[in-house]
């Protein structure tokens, strides 16, 4: 008998044969996140809300803002609006830099595309961050009612989700990357609770990033995150498109994020049951 | 209808000894030293864990694949399920392949068993409608019914492996592989699940399946792969490759160093003699044999007694001969003498068995030298049962009429049920 109908399927035809189990994962790392807790999945909204009001003391009554930095908004929904892409972000990645170790079991068991480990932590990370998102309706409500600021809902808030899918995009490919690297070399699990600490201080995610042609800012926006955040803000409470330049600026690099981390990912996928 | 096919050519994996670096450090420092030319490479030491396998299982066929401990053989299964990349040749799957490695691999313990059967089923490829059809099938097969919705770390390790077998058994593979998973479960369950892979093997899969319990493979599986070392030492009929099994382990048994000390009490050899008093390797089950222990005594020994074992396994014990029970002891001067075992017949079915043997000091009560598992008894298994035992038998038919006469008789001469409550 001749060698028969081998298959083998790419990547992405792959993962999708495989996207029932995307989901399985995700709903499963959604339950044990919040099995035996008391508040469950109101902790999705409970991190981003605890950062603010630290934030919001910090920022007006420690130390003030310049008197010309025009935030456009009271500041808790400015901290809020910034901290809630970010928690989506950082806690995302942070899933994904452990996916691959912690499912030592997994990998090395049972065959499956890996690449969706990494891609439900992400997915568990999405789900918190549409629960925390209602908060953020609560708070607009809350500050329109409350202060002089008043707030309109204008045409703008339809591009929201294609900031999201920049942003999950940026994410995957970063997470891919990160979760390899980690099963590699442990080390990196130590760096990125460093790195992501510092970038969130290079994106203007509780205080707006000042212009300027120093170094400092010349860094800040080469760093992708920044014009998402803005975006959501611009879109979201401003009422107007995100500056098209910078927006695009961060959609190629989320685009070359997800294909360099996929490839990489995908090649080096043979190894990870023998090295983990 | 053909469904599976499994082809495996020149199929070689290597893998490496020690530890590679692990810690960003290391490799750094690694780099930096060879960037400055310093760096001797170290010699990577390593060894193939499967060395050029080749073997083709078609369509409704089950094979075993047996070895002794680190032959390679989840290693081959972990590359035929693509867990691993093979070195050289190829692996080539025809339809679904399912491969139950570790029965709760995908399992957590916080979730419930329902929970975890979801998880589970989509592990190994099952959609979501696929899984809620048979879903009930499953926690029926799995028999935990009253725990499905309980944290599966409440479980216990039976329990595990009965859901983790049932889900696997119910995607219906077209290849599936199985790795000494079901060494945990219960009698019954374990007869329920080789009554399932009967099922899938009759409906064209192919199975392969990695043991160590041989009288289960034996029972089973249509061909049998040894390994050893990461080769292929065998392939062929399941009671061959128990022999060639037995040799593998055998070679693995450390050296007899007293038999070579001449001052030291030992087994020096055990042999099997036909009718004809010539010595065989192979004996029929209906001729008388006889077995003589060659022994060497370091000094005099007034009350010797002499134990012999024949064993299925290394293990199991089938018939065992003591001479204290039999109120037997012998004499022996010092060096060597030789007392044999005589049977009228070995009424046991065709294949491999072990055979051992053991001298005890009858006044102190001391074993003074065992024989190990070294020696081998091969019975010839032309046409004969393959069981164990080969029991002496007849049959006999009987037709409508005389079975409708002697139900008649029954019925006359049987007290009614009534009386008997009564």
């Amino acid at each position: 008998m001749s060698v028969v109908g081998v298959t083998t399927y790419d990547p992405v035809t792959e993962l999708w044969r495989y996207r029932h189990l995307l989901v399985s994962l995700t709903v499963r790392e959604l339950r044990i996140r919040y099995k035996q807790t008391v508040l469950g999945v109101a902790w999705a909204v409970f991190v981003p809300l605890s950062m603010m009001c630290v934030f919001t003391f910090v920022f007006t009554r420690a130390v003030t803002l310049p008197d010309s930095t025009d935030l456009g908004m009271p500041y808790p929904l400015f901290a809020y609006v910034g901290l809630l892409p970010w928690t989506y972000f950082a806690s995302g990645l942070n899933g994904c830099v452990n996916s691959l170790v912690s499912h030592r079991n997994l990998v090395t068991k049972v065959y499956f595309p890996r690449e969706v480990l990494p891609m439900s932590c992400i997915g568990a990370a999405f789900v918190d961050f549409l629960a925390a998102s209602f908060m953020l309706i609560l708070l607009v409500i809350y500050f329109h009612a409350s202060s002089d600021w008043s707030f309109t809902l204008r045409p703008s808030v339809l591009f929201l989700p294609v900031v999201v899918v920049t942003q999950t995009v940026l994410t995957v490919g970063l997470g891919m990357l990160l979760a390899m690297a980690n099963l590699f070399y442990r080390d990196v699990r130590q760096v990125f609770s460093v790195i992501i600490q510092v970038w969130m201080f290079g994106t203007s995610v509780v205080y707006p990033l000042p212009h300027s042609d120093s170094w400092i800012g010349r860094l800040a926006f080469a760093n992708p995150m920044t014009p998402i955040v803005q975006a959501y803000r611009d879109c979201l409470i401003h009422g107007r498109l995100p500056d098209a330049p910078s927006y695009l600026y961060a959609v190629a690099v989320a685009v070359i994020a997800l294909v360099v981390g996929w490839a990489c990912f995908h090649r080096a996928g043979f190894l990870f049951a023998e090295r983990i | 209808m053909p469904r599976g096919l499994l082809q495996l050519t020149g199929v070689s994996k290597r893998f490496r000894r020690g530890a590679a670096h692990d810690r960003l450090g290391e490799l750094i420092l690694s780099g930096c030293r060879r960037i400055l030319g310093r760096q001797r490479r170290r010699p990577v030491d390593s060894f193939w864990a499967v060395d050029d396998l080749s073997f083709e299982a078609r369509p409704g066929e089950a094979v075993g694949l047996i070895g002794p401990n680190g032959a390679g053989k989840s290693t081959a299964l972990k590359l035929i399920a693509r867990i691993l990349r093979p070195d050289r040749g190829r692996v080539d799957v025809r339809g679904r392949l399912t491969a139950l490695i570790e029965i709760s691999a995908g399992f957590h313990g916080d979730l419930t068993g329902r929970e975890n059967i979801y998880m589970n089923a989509s592990i190994l490829g099952m959609r979501k409608a696929e899984i809620e059809r048979k879903l009930d099938a499953i926690i029926d097969f799995s028999g935990v019914e009253p725990f499905i919705d309980t944290p599966v770390k409440r479980y216990s390790a039976g329990m595990q492996a009965r859901l983790g077998f049932s889900v696997a058994a119910h995607v219906d593979p077209d290849v599936l592989l199985v790795d000494e998973v079901l060494a945990v479960g219960d009698v019954l369950f374990r007869q329920r699940c080789i009554g399932r892979m009967r099922e899938l093997v009759a409906g064209g899969a192919v199975l392969l399946f990695v043991t160590h319990n041989l009288e289960q493979m034996q029972s089973f599986c249509s061909r049998a792969v040894v390994l050893d070392r990461g080769r292929a030492v065998f392939d062929g009929l399941p009671n061959s490759a128990v022999a060639h099994y037995f040799d593998a382990l055998r070679a693995q048994l450390p050296a007899d160093t007293s038999s070579n000390d001449p001052s030291a009490d030992a087994v020096v050899a055990l042999v099997v003699k036909s009718v004809e008093g010539c010595a065989a390797s192979v004996v029929s089950s209906e001729d008388p044999i006889e077995i003589d222990v060659v022994l060497r005594a370091a000094r005099v020994y007034r009350r010797l007694a002499i134990e012999i074992d024949i064993r299925r396994e290394l293990g199991s014990c089938l018939a065992n001969f003591s001479s204290i029970r039999d109120d037997q002891t012998f004499a022996v001067p010092s060096g060597r003498s030789c007392v044999t075992l005589s049977l009228p017949s070995l009424p046991l079915g065709g294949g491999a068995y072990v055979l051992s043997a053991l001298l005890r000091d009858a006044e102190s009560g001391r074993v003074i030298a065992d024989s190990g598992f070294r020696y081998q008894l091969f019975v010839e298994d032309g046409g004969r049962p393959t069981g164990i035992l080969c029991l002496p038998h007849e049959w006999c038919y009987t037709d409508a009429n005389a079975l409708r006469e002697s139900q008649r008789d029954d019925r006359a001469s049987r007290p009614s049920p009534g009386v008997l409550i009564g």
